[in-house]
């Protein structure tokens, strides 16, 4: 490795570092500046039968409980010191469950789910973008145009279409779940058959959706070099297709490789829709949830695993970016 | 060469492997479908614990708000099991029940009561359980607003003292119905090491009286199975289905699609145009097909400017469209609303005065409201059709309620319509639940659609308590858990005391009309429809035999055991 590639990483990691603790601070601070407090919601249980000064009484019992009667200061330093111990504290509205317990159950699902998903749309979506721009003609503009389509329908309106011809008019899916209820999860054939056909749909869904946005992207990208010096070069140079066609792709190819490791990156909090159109099991309820009871634990535990992904995901492009692309690393240490 | 050949041997033991480990379990273990029946519509989230004393308790112990009737004699059992359709209190661990004074109740426990474990369920176990509410800020401490001290003079009668100074039979008899008692043998070392872990207790292994054991549960499923040892089996016989489950759906409208399909047998859930629904049962074969059980009620902040003028007050609650509320947002799963703070219908009808509401209540009667705005408070429409008091005071004011409570929602946008079209500005406003209900409780509203106490043995008593009593309410800014805008009327209290000791129910609706009264002439609230307690819907695919209303009498739509006692295999 030389020193300027050495050095162009160690900057870069001082800078996901200072991202990180601004991120991780702001994590803190920003669902508490939200009006009201946990415990408000939590008090309707407690408040039945005339309920007289006990209510008072409950209400403070929880403020200890969570730690609310703390200064806002002594709080942050515990959640800091917490945070690096790997401890995430336990959930409000799940209470006493802790938050890395009800994260880890769910977030295989979302994983399982997603990472196939975007990986396997972004390729099918480069690939066919490429071509279309490549091909032009009839191909182009079928392809283009139902890969615009696909991208801008509403995600929840294609959830929905999918979900009511393939599991309502025509049941040939389950409707609900990540495999049938009353099962019970294990390692077999008939249960991974079971979960398989519970997770097909919301699959295709996801799949479609990507495709669609990867392959217009690309198609735009890919139309641009075509036009470029090198590709015009090579042709009269009688270059075989299929060659100019892979130089195309790799210099088409860098914005969407941020692309991916975004997606990537935000995958955790992005299958809300899916979980609840399919009611599929995954992370992204549990985020949703945990803000509309104010969870602030929960809240935090979910945003902290997003912060990382988005961070470690934009670290690793930085990097193969260097690696890649010199033009990046000679910029970035002045030379030329 | 070499370094293939590895691979080759790795690949094929790692698929050895896995093929050995599916055929050991060659078959999945599906509960089978005639033994198990799917309940719906209780649990939201991940189950978290079983501790009924907690905040969060999962189904059967908790789930959907109110404790004590979402699965009361599944795990654990109450003393007495509440009917809101005649308001009897129906057996189940206590035999009978008897007021000896106005502040003693003693209860009778059934023979024979056992806890899942084989100890004996006895007198010291309900002692225990309702004193942990005394020692600890928990779910049950609120029954210790009215109650003195418990005696056990035998291992199978309970007597509580209430205490004289507050005597409120009816607040005694809501906690006879719904606190789960729990076996000393195992609490009393929970208690020991305080409040702290009393709430963390998760209690993941219950051990209750009841019908079912928790089998096993994850985030996405609740598995019960029939207990066999069934103390009361004689008594009361065993619930028909082996197994029950409930999966934790995401959405209400992924339950009502299983519901739909079969695939849920028995949900709590709503489900908008149930009649449309095949195959799917409700209580009421007709409208409103379920009974009401609570009063989602606009509260109206008195403090507000312009809100400050009862007439005002008035004019709104002629202006609104409650017929179409009740067509439009409750699915028609509703009456118009009276203006009575009193339910109309079911148990609560033996108090209802419908004289005192014609006399001194409202309807919507736009040419009313138009009568009061003009004629006698002598406001002027602005050009855009908004009447300003004659002090400058323009009639605009934001309506909220938590979002996401979609037919709370709809109820407020007819009620900004209809107030619209009357030349009062109402706008809608749907902030996420935790803010709203800070809003509430601190009084920082001009209007609110909120939730004020359901049926049970104590109403309309804690009704009439929660809109209208401005005892040690804190001022607006702080928390308050009951008169969230600080309405006050000095002969209020004392007719308040008076419902609330009354034993007869001429004594307690005489007490009541005139509280109604009062309410009618102050309009602190206007009530905007009726709801049910909880959903109550069946598909007969797989299991018949759900109680209705055609059932004989003595049965309520409610979630309790005894449902499941009477359901058949098809």
């Amino acid at each position: 490795m030389s020193p300027t590639f050495r050095r162009y990483i160690l900057t870069k990691l001082g800078w996901y570092l200072v991202a990180l603790l601004a991120a991780v601070t702001l994590n803190f601070f920003l669902p508490r500046l939200v009006p009201g407090n946990p415990v408000d919601a939590l008090m309707a249980r407690f408040l039945q039968g005339g309920a007289g000064a006990t209510a008072g009484k409950t209400y403070q019992a929880f403020i200890t409980q969570f730690h609310l009667d703390r200064p806002l200061w002594g709080q942050f330093l515990a959640y800091l010191v917490n945070i690096f111990h790997g401890d995430l504290g336990q959930s409000f509205s799940l209470f006493p469950a802790r938050v890395t317990t009800l994260i880890g159950q769910a977030i295989p699902w979302t994983i399982a789910l997603q990472v196939p998903a975007i990986v396997l749309g972004w390729v099918l979506g480069n690939v066919l973008g490429a071509l279309a721009a490549y091909k032009r003609g009839a191909f182009d503009r079928n392809l283009f145009v139902s890969a615009l389509a696909l991208s801008s329908i509403p995600y929840y309106a294609l959830a929905i279409v999918l979900l009511y011809v393939f599991a309502v008019a025509v049941p040939v899916f389950p409707s609900a779940g990540g495999y049938s209820f009353g099962t019970v999860p294990q390692l077999s054939w008939p249960f991974l058959w079971d979960a398989f056909s519970h997770y097909l749909l919301p699959f295709l869904s996801l799949l479609v959706i990507a495709i669609g946005g990867q392959a217009v992207g690309m198609r735009s990208m890919a139309i641009y070099e075509l036009g470029s010096d090198y590709v015009n070069y090579a042709t009269s140079l009688g270059v075989s297709d299929r060659r100019v066609l892979g130089y195309v792709f790799r210099n088409a190819m860098l914005p969407q490789i941020t692309g991916l490791a975004l997606s990537l990156g935000t995958l955790v909090g992005g299958a809300l829709i899916t979980e609840i159109v399919f009611s599929y099991p995954g992370v992204g309820t549990l985020l949703f949830n945990a803000i509309n009871s104010n969870d602030y634990p929960l809240i935090q535990g979910v945003t902290l695993i997003i912060i990382v992904a988005v961070l470690l995901a934009n670290f690793l492009v930085d990097i193969a970016y260097g690696m890649i692309d010199p033009r990046i690393r000679a910029a970035r240490s002045g030379e030329r | 060469m070499a370094k293939q050949g590895l691979h080759i041997r790795l690949v094929a033991v790692i698929i050895a492997a896995a093929l050995a480990v599916a055929g050991s379990v060659a078959v999945a273990q599906t509960l089978p479908r005639n033994q198990t029946l799917y309940i719906g519509g209780h649990q939201w989230g991940p189950p978290t614990n079983f501790n009924p004393l907690s905040s969060s308790p999962a189904w059967p112990v908790g789930g959907s708000g109110q404790m004590g009737i979402n699965g009361a004699g599944y795990i654990f059992e109450t003393l007495f099991l509440s009917n809101i359709v005649d308001g009897s209190n129906a057996p189940a661990l206590g035999k009978d029940m008897a007021w000896t004074t106005p502040t003693q109740l003693t209860v009778q426990l059934q023979p024979g009561t056992m806890w899942q474990d084989g100890q004996p369920l006895t007198s010291a176990d309900v002692k225990f359980t309702f004193e942990l509410g005394k020692d600890f800020a928990v779910s049950t401490s609120a029954v210790w607003d009215y109650l003195q001290s418990i005696d056990t003079p035998d291992a199978a009668t309970v007597v509580f003292n209430l205490d004289p100074a507050r005597p409120n039979p009816g607040v005694m008899e809501r906690y006879v119905d719904t606190v789960y008692i729990l076996p000393q043998h195992i609490w009393q070392a929970v208690a020991d090491q305080g409040q702290q872990a009393l709430l963390q207790y998760e209690n993941f292994e219950p051990v209750g009286s009841g019908s079912f054991t928790v089998m096993r549960y994850n985030a996405e499923q609740i598995v019960l199975e029939r207990n066999d040892n069934y103390w009361g089996k004689d008594l009361y016989g065993l619930p028909t289905p082996k197994y029950v489950v409930h999966p934790i759906f995401k959405s209400n409208d992924a339950g009502n699609l299983a519901l739909q399909q079969g695939q849920v047998d028995w949900s709590q859930q709503f489900v908008p145009n149930v009649w449309s629904m095949e195959g799917v049962g409700t209580w009421l074969a007709d409208e409103p097909y379920y009974i009401p059980g609570s009063i989602p009620m606009m509260l109206v902040n008195v403090q507000r400017k312009g809100l400050d003028n009862v007439l005002v007050r008035r004019a709104l609650a002629y202006a609104i469209n409650y017929p179409l509320i009740a067509q439009t947002a409750m699915s028609r799963y509703s009456e118009p609303a009276k203006s009575s703070l009193i339910i109309p219908s079911g148990v609560e009808s033996q108090y209802f005065d419908a004289n005192t509401v014609e006399q001194y209540g409202w309807t919507y009667d736009p040419a009313k409201a138009k009568d009061i705005l003009e004629n006698q408070l002598h406001a002027k429409k602005g050009s855009d059709g908004i009447y300003v008091l004659p002090d400058g005071t323009k009639l605009s004011f934001v309506a909220q309620t938590p979002y996401g409570w979609t037919d709370w929602m709809a109820a407020l946008q007819v009620v900004s319509q209809s107030a619209k079209a009357s030349g009062i500005d109402v706008t809608t406003n749907f902030p996420q639940a935790p803010v709203d209900i800070n809003d509430v409780q601190t009084g920082n509203f001009d209007l609110a659609l909120f939730y004020i106490s359901g049926v049970g043995p104590d109403a309309p008593w804690a009704r009439f308590r929660d809109m209208m009593d401005d005892r040690s309410v804190p001022a607006m800014g702080q928390n308050a858990f009951w008169d969230y805008n600080r309405y006050s009327n000095p002969a209020v209290s004392n007719l308040l005391d008076k419902a609330g000791a009354a034993t007869t129910v001429a004594e307690k609706k005489a007490a009541y009309a005139e509280l109604d009264k009062i309410f009618m002439q102050d309009v602190p609230g206007i009530p905007l429809m009726y709801r049910p307690l909880l959903f109550y819907e069946y598909n007969t695919s797989v299991w018949t035999n759900f109680p209705t209303a055609e059932s004989p009498q003595g049965t309520s739509p409610q979630w309790y055991i005894d449902v499941l006692r009477d359901v058949k295999l098809k």
